[in-house]
């Protein structure tokens, strides 16, 4: 990997650490656990459609282990990773089936499986499946959050030639 | 085309999640409370014959939850986690959306079936 391409990369997971410490800010109007707005995803989907699979791997494991630790929630680690890793898998795919004009319906999808993946993570910590009662409730706001984050970086990828 | 088919497929999952959701958050009729931790029933009781009282739940590492019933109701009043979700998710109302502390594995909700 040239400097050049590590330096860009180190940019961009510091660039979705600020996004999400200062949506840690944000006061959260939905007293559900793991119900979320996900701006930082607006760097996962850039990265998704600009950068090779392993290259997007990386932002995101160095943005989930920073932010566990800078938002002082260690214990919410497990729940995210969970999320995260099912949401890149799936996008990951679906980049090759999408043409650029539908990120934002990417980020869709990805939001519900990163949802998907939160909600069986936290069935089995938990060993109850009466948690899974919130996963409807996490699509419909997921896939809200999602469409969001992808309309912003569809924004970016248009305006941001290589 | 391939593009349309999972455009109706997320939209179909949406709706399907929206009346869910609606579904979910019905008030529920039922008394009898359950207080599970770590996948382990600690209390069974139920909310009409109990008077207002307060009971600390604690974690083996050292944590604790605060469940207060008062009136007929029955919330989380304290808890020393970070994210304190589950004092902000005040009173259980719902059948299926029980009070979750994820990081001290603590759910409060409606008993199963009638007792």
């Amino acid at each position: 990997m040239s400097i050049r391409r590590m330096t860009e990369l180190a940019l961009l997971s510091s660039v979705a650490l600020i996004i999400f410490v200062i949506e840690l800010r944000i006061p959260n109007p939905f007293p559900i656990p793991g119900v979320k707005l996900g701006l930082a995803n607006i760097v996962t989907v850039y990265a998704v459609f600009r950068y090779r699979s392993s290259e997007t791997a990386m932002i995101v494991t160095v943005r989930l282990l920073l932010g566990a630790m800078f938002s002082g929630k260690p214990s919410a680690l497990l729940y995210s990773a969970a999320g995260a890793i099912v949401c890149l898998c799936g996008m990951l795919l679906l980049r090759r089936i999408l043409p650029e004009k539908q990120i934002w319906l990417c980020s869709v999808i990805g939001a519900m499986l990163h949802n998907i993946g939160q909600i069986t993570a936290a069935v089995i910590i938990m060993q109850s499946f009466s948690v899974a009662a919130y996963l409807p409730i996490l699509l419909v706001t997921g896939s809200l959050a999602g469409a969001f984050t992808g309309v912003c970086a569809q924004l970016l990828l248009n305006r941001i030639k290589r | 085309m391939k593009n349309r088919k999972i455009l109706f497929a997320v939209i179909l999952i949406f709706l399907v999640s929206v009346c869910l959701s609606v579904l979910i958050l019905r008030h529920s009729d039922k008394q009898t409370i359950e207080i599970v931790q770590d996948g382990t029933v600690l209390y069974t009781f139920d909310l009409n014959d109990t008077e207002a009282r307060n009971i600390r739940i604690s974690t083996p590492d050292g944590g604790y939850n605060l469940v207060q019933i008062q009136n007929g109701k029955i919330c989380i009043s304290e808890a020393d986690c970070p994210d304190q979700t589950c004092v902000n998710m005040g009173v259980l109302k719902s059948d299926y959306l029980p009070i979750v502390c994820l990081p001290h594995k603590l759910i409060v909700r409606f008993a199963e079936g009638e007792s």
